[in-house]
């Protein structure tokens, strides 16, 4: 599993790192985000880039989302 | 907490929010020129007809109408829920709010005072569907935070600040006997202390430590400043009908309001010096200057309590700071830093095709040293300000200030539109 850590970076860092680690994720590989906050905004690009995603909200006040590629129907 | 990964479109169009920040400077502008055409001194009464004309300019068509625009786009990146039917109402607040407040101003100007039965209703139309769709979209969220409170709490008083006003001025316009300084001190109370600072509150805990690279505000601040403070505003309208109570209470509320405000301020201003990335940036300067004059307008407001002699004067200058100084400030800062961002990502959001073929760097889209001579000429205008109520030619100084912040937020903006514009055809073209 590939892992990007994005905690404390300002905007858009953590949008242009978690998009260059998709680039390079493998077709059956999962993609492990670590973030500060909740990135609303990037579910649209995920969604509009064919990706299908899990969020889970941390007890340390982050966030770990896990990104796969959307299985074809 | 686990979140299922379909979601609905969330960011509205980026022409949503970029029309009312366009329009914004135009506003500043006239509001320059409104001062500029009531041939006396303006600021040496802020209840004259044109003082109440410009004022309205700056407080609706420009802070509101950031705000307004803001709230739509801020609303589905912060609780993850849009507004509901974004282009409609995006269409049907900005309309009629450019209308309303243009035949408001006029109203005061030429003094057809039956001119304001048409801005209201138009003002009203225009936040009647701001509130509610603001309201079901809060509703809508998931999301439980700290900015939605102080969101829905700002709404909250927006709507009783809308319906004070909106008796006020068919007030007026009717020749109604009311009790206006009551009504007008309440409809204020509302609108600054309530809608305006409460909102600021509400972006400032996820804008600072999100752009300014800050620690988080402390859980104490965002749990209970934003109720406290509306609760009380509620106090103080609560106390605003009863002359005959004595005179301490409202001493002591007003005194715990600005301390409230004063925490804000201090603590906002405590983070800022804590930022793990120390380069200078033009957008916190804009805050830290806002954040000094929430400060400054709250010494003179306490001021104005202990020497009630000097009431008058030290409450038009708390008036000034309040809102050339802090909300001003804080906004012109808030839209250098959004607006690129804005930008940015939704010219990102093309995906591969527009990271292959170059999206420009966020810091690149409005120059920065712009925002540095904005921020000097924002610093020279409030200082003017403060000293314009005793001084016709310093007023003259301030007008030009705001004419000058107009033009250079208005071609600021433009360039940003301009740059997304170029980009968005080369990506097509790619």
């Amino acid at each position: 599993m590939q892992q990007v850590d994005v905690r404390g970076l300002p905007p858009p860092e953590p949008f242009i790192n978690i998009n260059a680690a998709l680039q390079t994720l493998a077709a059956n590989d999962t993609l492990k985000v670590l973030i500060h906050r909740e990135p609303y905004p990037l579910y649209d690009l995920l969604r509009d880039s064919g990706y299908q995603w899990q969020t889970t909200a941390l007890t340390d006040g982050n966030f770990e989302i896990l990104i796969t590629r959307a299985l074809c129907k | 907490m686990q979140i299922a990964s379909l979601s609905t479109e969330q960011a509205p169009p980026i022409s949503v929010p970029l029309r009312y920040f366009a329009a914004a400077p135009v506003f500043l502008i006239f509001s320059a020129l409104l001062l500029a055409l009531s041939g006396s001194n303006p600021f040496a009464d802020l209840r004259s007809g044109a003082q109440i004309a410009a004022t309205h300019h700056i407080t609706l068509g420009v802070m509101a109408m950031v705000m307004l625009g803001a709230i739509q786009q801020m609303l589905p990146v912060v609780i993850g829920s849009p507004m509901p039917a974004s282009r409609i109402v995006a269409w049907l607040t900005f309309l009629p709010l450019i209308a309303g407040v243009l035949l408001f101003s006029a109203s005061f100007m030429l003094g057809k005072m039956f001119m304001l039965d048409w801005a209201w209703t138009l003002l009203g139309l225009s936040f009647l569907i701001f509130i509610a769709a603001s309201l079901l979209s809060l509703w809508r969220a998931t999301a439980q935070n700290a900015t939605k409170t102080a969101i829905f709490l700002s709404i909250i008083s927006l709507a009783g600040a809308v319906s004070l006003g909106l008796l006020l001025a068919h007030g007026y316009a009717a020749g109604l006997p009311l009790s206006y300084p009551l009504l007008a001190t309440a409809h204020i109370s509302l609108a600054l202390g309530g809608w305006v600072l409460l909102l600021i509150i509400g972006v400032s805990y996820q804008v600072v430590p999100m752009f300014q690279l800050t620690p988080n505000y402390p859980k104490w601040m965002t749990s209970a400043l934003a109720p406290a403070l509306f609760i009380v505003l509620l106090l103080k309208l609560g106390l605003l009908p009863f002359e005959t109570m004595p005179s301490w209470s409202g001493f002591f509320v007003e005194c715990l309001f600005w301390l409230l405000a004063c925490s804000f301020a201090v603590i906002t201003l405590k983070l800022q010096s804590q930022r793990r990335r120390r380069v200078p940036d033009a957008p916190l300067s804009f805050f830290r200057l806002g954040m000094a004059s929430l400060l400054l307008a709250a010494i003179f407001s306490l001021a104005a309590l202990i020497w009630p002699q000097y009431s008058d004067n030290l409450r038009t200058l708390s008036a000034l700071a309040y809102i050339l100084g802090f909300a001003l400030s804080l906004i012109q800062g808030m839209l250098y830093k959004i607006v690129p961002f804005l930008i940015w990502f939704h010219l990102f959001r093309g995906g591969i095709k527009a990271i292959k073929a170059g999206v420009p760097n966020m810091k690149e889209i409005i120059p920065e040293p712009l925002m540095w001579r904005h921020l000097w000429l924002q610093c020279a205008t409030l200082l003017t300000a403060l000293m314009a109520p005793w001084s016709t030619e310093v007023a003259y100084l301030t007008m030009l200030g705001l004419l000058l912040q107009g033009i250079l937020l208005a071609y600021a903006i433009y360039i940003g539109i301009r740059v997304y514009r170029h980009t968005l055809k080369r990506l097509m073209q790619a």
